[in-house]
């Protein structure tokens, strides 16, 4: 666990605050978060429906503007930047994966990514970041010829495609069954391992938390505490 | 390489290809008038100026009586004067076998030796007359082509009374017969009314005019003043009987021209505007709901780091696609129609070589009005959508509130169906996606309307002109002013059934500085043929002293009704005097002016003349007629109402057809454009919603009537309003076809709202069955599955 952090800081969260609305409907979705993430860690996110989780990946990411706080990404203050900032930064060191995949329907699974590595500072061939999802056999599929779990690697694939600096997931296997599940998470936890990237995580099930460096427990817009795995277990062994 | 957001873009626009078609087909109707009507002004315009370049066209003209040919010299003294030149007209009457009714025209003079400085000839078929030639003649080529006459045949002229046999040299063009007619007619009758071109020394003798001039044409050294110079002119040639000299403003031919310039000016720019909103209107649509169904997917790019203006440039590239479709399409129809009506203008304007040039600069024009008309109507919802934060458009949108539709609050709820109510509460869900609805059906609607109404007014015009203001079958023209008592003469001829004695004068009217040239043209009291009629409808009853003027010539004068104006004879012992304007006749063809047969006779003082007469005829004895006619020698033109009514079916009536039909085929695509669009969007919009309707277990047909009802209560909302439209659009822009050649009448019938009601219906139920059918193919899961 110490040796976590000794790596270097690359998210830096103090006093994140983000309200939505005004007055009474007024709803405090972060609400005074401090965090540090660092470089290479997996870490999972969990906690109640409600509880910010998706909220602070989309300030994370530089989806969204907080309200109030300091949410530094390495030396850069994405509390302050500029829309032009955000997109540079969303395009050379974010990649996202959601829920519903959000492919883009009109394109196969290879352009899917070739989309995004087309834009990228150094990235993979949209090939090869197939291929360590294990769709190889699968290029030039369309989203609606892919099943879930397979339209959800082509996801993964476009995320690292990149070799982004982050990997933001909200949850990813939320609607897979355990068995594609699993091939989700090793896709994941493979270009965690490989690349180096930091990856969080969102999920609704305690049992991911244990493939994690790191567990974080959110509830009502702040961390309520965290835990440290002393091993990561491997995807394959989860069972739910 | 195509880059991938491109791909995607290509994908996109072939799943939507039948609306993109649509908008591009509304699109190329609009930029196919365009290029067509401005790449007719261009060639009209190009070669108009060409021809009286190279032909010397001159720029001032001015007829007279007769003056010496000396007097030349001092014409061209006048400072501002380059060339001048002068020559003879004559009228002449001519016996072409075959043909029963007289014809007439006027013969040029032309140098005995060399050609012409100006208003030079083009010599279309045979050869020019010989240095010094008798006996030999050039024939205009309207009248040798509705004659069969060619260069060879000899031809019967009656010059000054004398029958002489022409040998005719050669088929012949000259920039000042352009538009070839009868002085003062508004419609071309070239087989009854032709231009001939002798040598002077032969006009000069049968006539008597040896070492005079009675035709004077100028050019201008560069930089001068017209005005000051027509004045002189006048002041100059007064002596000799100047008949009033004008400008090539006032060039009857070139008058022609101009005012068809105009009306194609007037097309050029009300059309395509009205197609363009369309069909920016439509990309509108189209592209919205393309947006709000894209909405997740623009937040992924915006997520994986695609700039704001990426994803911007790429949607408006979607719109880019269809605008250039749209003239490309607009393009080749705009050609083809151009090539088609330049070939009808053959039959009006003579010119040596008049072929369809595009105009560039249009093609041009077309392209930015219709990226400029998409931008416009697509730039405001793609900002918003690119704006969206990506965190919010990641999100579906908000489920929409729903409550019971006010037709159901009112207590009526028991009689509607599901379906009936599940379209009513959408209407009134969604008031703007119904409000676009309802402005596309009545804009399809009112466009429908603008076609059949010109048509309409075109036949009012005919039957004005033939049946209410001229109900004589004949009119007849005397070489010169003679004694009424010549009118008993010819009542008697076989076959006349009324005669009414007629005075027509050469005159030019005059108002506050503005004058027009025109002929005047006697009304008789309680006379049954020629009348004038007022805006209502209601004849005019010639008033014993002042005089009527066609609306326009008031108009045009800027004068009204009591005005004093200033009438100026031209011709005769040339008298001045002030009359009164008493009222305004409504006419759509020309310009005229009249005045009561005693009146206008006082005001000339000749005693009591007539220069023709108005005939009602038997037409069972119309040839025998016709050959007693004959007899009388000072009888110098017949026209016949019917055959000038066939002329004018043949020839104006035709042209007008053509472009009108081809505006009622535009009219028809957009209609069916909009419509069709209409109803695949809410079906696409829909769809999810719809696929969820039939797995609860409602039926293909239940399901199917949603979409009907809606599609029904909105046409029942929109056809009224567009109707409505329809009626002032078509007053716009009918109204703007106000030239002193033709003016059109607006006539809205129960046909032409019927018609458009009709089109409508069909459009909607053929774009209904289509989507009911597509409806039918949906893939219920796949359209559960992703919003496409
Ligand atoms: N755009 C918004 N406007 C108003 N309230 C919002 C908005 N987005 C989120 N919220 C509110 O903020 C709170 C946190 O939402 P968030 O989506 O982060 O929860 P979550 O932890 O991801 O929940 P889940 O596990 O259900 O996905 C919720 O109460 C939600 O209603
Ligand atoms: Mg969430």
């Amino acid at each position: 666990m110490p040796a976590a952090d000794r790596r270097e800081v690359i998210f830096r969260v103090r006093g994140l605050t983000k309200v939505y609305g005004e007055g009474t409907a007024q709803v405090r979705a972060l609400d005074g978060v401090d965090l540090d993430l660092h470089e290479g860690e997996l870490v999972v996110l969990l906690g109640q429906s409600g509880s910010g989780k998706t909220t602070l990946l989309n300030q994370l990411g530089g989806l969204d503007i907080p309200t109030a706080g300091e949410l530094l990404y390495r030396d850069t203050d994405l509390t302050h930047a500029t829309e032009h900032q955000l997109t540079e930064f969303r395009r050379d060191s974010v990649g996202f994966i959601f829920q519903f995949y959000n492919l883009i329907p009109s394109l196969t699974a290879r352009e899917n990514v070739g989309l995004i590595t087309e834009i990228a500072r150094d990235p993979m061939p949209a090939e090869t970041a197939l291929e360590m999802v294990g769709l190889g056999a699968r290029l030039d599929h369309f989203p609606a010829q892919l099943s879930g779990g397979e339209q959800q690697r082509v996801a993964i694939a476009r995320a690292i495609a990149k070799r982004p600096e982050v990997l933001l997931c909200d949850e990813p296997t939320g609607a897979l069954d355990v068995r594609t599940g699993i091939v989700v998470l090793e896709a994941l936890e493979r270009a965690n391992r490989e690349l180096g990237t930091l990856t969080v995580l969102i999920t609704h099930n305690a049992v991911m938390a244990e493939m994690a460096d790191r567990v974080i427990y959110f509830s009502d817009g702040r961390v309520h505490h965290e835990r440290r795995n002393a091993v990561r277990a491997a995807p394959a062994t989860l069972n739910w | 390489m195509l880059s991938h957001l491109d791909r995607k873009l290509l994908r996109d626009l072939r799943r939507l290809k039948g609306q993109a078609a649509a908008v591009s087909l509304v699109m190329a109707c609009g930029l196919a008038m365009l290029i067509m009507a401005r790449s007719l002004i261009h060639s009209l315009e190009s070669t108009r100026a060409e021809y009286y370049q190279t032909n010397h066209f001159a720029e001032v003209f001015a007829p007279l009586k007769r003056a010496p040919n000396h007097l030349a010299e001092q014409i061209r003294a006048i400072p501002g004067v380059a060339t001048a030149q002068t020559d003879l007209s004559v009228p002449v009457t001519l016996d072409l076998p075959g043909i029963t009714e007289p014809a007439s025209g006027a013969v040029r003079s032309l140098p005995d030796f060399g050609e012409p400085e100006l208003n030079r000839l083009f010599l279309r078929r045979g050869r020019w007359l010989p240095p010094g030639s008798r006996g030999e003649v050039l024939v205009g080529e309207a009248f040798a082509k509705a004659n069969a006459l060619n260069p060879g045949d000899t031809l019967t002229m009656l010059l000054n009374g004398r029958r002489q046999a022409f040998l005719i040299a050669g088929i012949v063009l000259s920039p000042e017969y352009i538009f070839e007619s009868r002085p003062g007619a508004a419609l071309p009758d070239s087989r009854t009314y032709g231009i001939f071109w002798m040598p002077y020394k032969e006009v000069a003798t049968a006539w008597d005019l040896y070492g005079a001039f009675n035709r004077l044409s100028l050019t201008l050294a560069p930089g001068a003043n017209e005005r000051p110079i027509i004045v002189e002119l006048d002041r100059l040639l007064r002596p000799y009987g100047g008949l009033g000299a004008f400008g090539r403003k006032d060039h009857p031919s070139h008058i022609r021209v101009t005012d068809e310039i105009r009306v194609l000016t007037i097309l050029s720019i009300g059309f395509p505007i009205v197609f363009l909103s369309v069909a920016a209107f439509m990309t509108n649509a189209v592209l919205t709901r393309l947006l709000a169904l894209q909405r997740e997917q623009i937040a992924i790019l915006k997520a994986f780091g695609f700039t704001n203006r990426s994803i911007v440039a790429h949607y408006l590239k979607f719109a880019f696609v269809m605008v250039i479709a749209g003239v490309m399409l607009g393009l080749i129809g705009g050609m083809a129609l151009g090539t088609k009506l330049v070939m009808m203008y053959e039959l009006f304007f003579k010119f040596p070589d008049l072929h369809f040039r595009l105009d560039g600069h249009a093609v041009a024009i077309a392209l930015g009005v219709g990226l400029g008309a998409v931008t416009l109507g697509v730039l405001d919802s793609v900002h918003r959508a690119a704006r969206l934060p990506p965190a919010d458009a990641m999100r579906p949108e908000p489920p929409a509130h729903f409550r019971p539709a006010f037709i159901e609050r009112l207590g009526l709820a028991r009689l509607l169906s599901h379906s009936f109510r599940i379209a009513v509460r959408n209407l009134e869900r969604r008031p703007t996606q119904a409000f676009f609805t309802v402005a596309g059906l009545a804009l399809a609607t009112a466009l429908l309307i603008l076609p059949n109404t010109f048509k309409a007014g075109i036949h009012e015009v005919l039957d004005f002109q033939w049946d209410v203001v001229q109900r004589q079958d004949l009119n007849l023209g005397l070489v010169e002013p003679s004694s009424a008592r010549l009118a008993h003469e010819l009542e008697k001829l076989p076959g006349v059934t009324s005669l009414e004695p007629s005075r027509f004068a050469a005159v030019r009217i005059h108002f506050q500085g503005r004058s027009r040239q025109i002929g005047l043209r006697s009304l008789l009291a309680g006379g049954l043929h020629a009348r004038a009629v007022d805006h209502a409808g209601r004849e005019i009853s010639p008033p014993t002293d002042g005089v009527i003027l066609s609306a326009k010539l008031a108009t045009v004068l800027g004068a009204k009704v009591g005005d004093t104006l200033l009438l100026e004879a031209l011709e005769g012992r040339r008298p001045v005097a002030a009359v009164k304007l008493r009222a305004l006749a409504e006419d759509f063809t020309g310009i005229a002016a009249y005045m009561e047969l005693h009146a206008l006779n006082r005001f000339l003082g000749e005693g009591d003349v007539i220069t023709g007469a108005t005939i009602g005829l038997d037409m069972s004895r119309r040839t025998e007629f016709l050959a007693a006619l004959r007899e009388i020698p000072r009888v110098a033109t017949v026209a016949i109402k019917e055959t000038m009514r066939q002329s004018f079916r043949e020839t104006t009536a035709k042209s007008m057809g053509l472009i009108q039909s081809v505006y009622l085929t535009f009219a028809v695509i957009v209609a069916f454009g909009v419509i069709y669009n209409n109803a695949r969007i809410s079906l696409a919009e829909r769809a999810r919603e719809l696929a969820t309707l039939r797995v609860v277990g409602m039926t293909q047909r239940e399901v199917g009537a949603v979409l009907v009802v809606e599609l029904v209560i909105l046409a029942l909302l929109a056809v009224p309003l567009g109707l409505l439209m329809g009626t002032g659009l078509t007053t716009l822009i009918i109204g703007s076809v106000n030239t002193e050649t033709v003016r059109i009448p607006l006539v809205f019938t129960t046909y032409t709202y019927s018609f458009a009601v009709v089109v409508v219906i069909i459009a909607s139920t053929l774009s209904a069955l289509v989507v009911l059918r597509k409806l039918n193919q949906l893939d219920l899961l796949a359209a559960l599955k992703a919003p496409e």
